[in-house]
């Protein structure tokens, strides 16, 4: 039931609802799928199989399977590429805190005037 | 004496501590009760419960469970759903 090219439907997790193909059989119970959900390792028990079955090679790429489900009128949408760069914006540099700048300047200005003191 | 409204067990009565050490009676609001399924019923996990107010200011990912139906079904009753989707078509 669970051969390579065999079209499925996740029915666990966030990709519950969508379809695919299963692409390898990997150990007992396991299958390698591919389509709208995420290619990974998937559990048999995770998956329903549908009444369809896609030819294509064992460990086929992620292009060769999104071919082959636009056949069945199966759309994948491709997730859009990470911009590189976030903003143009400026970053804003962390200002100092105005309580630390007051308490170093009096600490200066009293000691040198000590100094001044004794010597005169 | 408490205001009227604060005598009923309509809200729920807490301790608190005062900054200057004295111990207060306070009267709060109950919590609503879990979040169940919509279709058997059973108390959905992973969901937190709380006033709308405090719930709408929560994190979504404490709102609701990532998985089509999270929130609203259990985990058996969304598979089921979409087995009888898939025989339908």
């Amino acid at each position: 039931m669970f051969e390579v090219g065999r079209l499925v439907v996740k029915i666990a997790g966030r990709d519950a609802g969508l379809k695919g193909v299963i692409v390898d059989v990997l150990d007992k119970g396991y299958v390698l799928i591919d389509g709208q959900v995420r290619r990974r390792k998937c559990n048999v028990i995770h998956i329903e199989p549908l009444d369809k079955v896609v030819k294509l090679p064992k460990q086929a790429t992620h292009e060769e399977v999104v071919s082959a489900l636009k056949a069945e009128k199966i759309e994948v949408s491709e997730k859009k590429a990470k911009k590189a760069e976030k903003s143009a914006r400026p970053i804003r540099q962390r200002k100092a805190k105005p309580s630390e700048a007051k308490t170093e300047e009096p600490k200066k200005e009293v000691k040198a005037k000590k100094k001044d003191v004794k010597k005169e | 004496m408490v205001s009227g409204r604060f005598r009923s067990r309509t809200f729920r009565r807490v301790f608190r501590k005062t900054p200057g050490g004295r111990t207060v009676l306070h009267h709060v609001l109950r919590k609503p009760g879990k979040v169940v399924c919509g279709k058997c019923g059973a108390i959905l996990k992973g969901i937190a419960h709380a006033r709308p107010a405090k719930f709408r200011n929560m994190p979504k990912t404490r709102r609701t469970v990532s998985r089509p139906y999270g929130g609203n079904l259990c985990s058996k009753c969304m598979r089921q759903l979409i087995k009888n989707n898939i025989k339908i078509e």
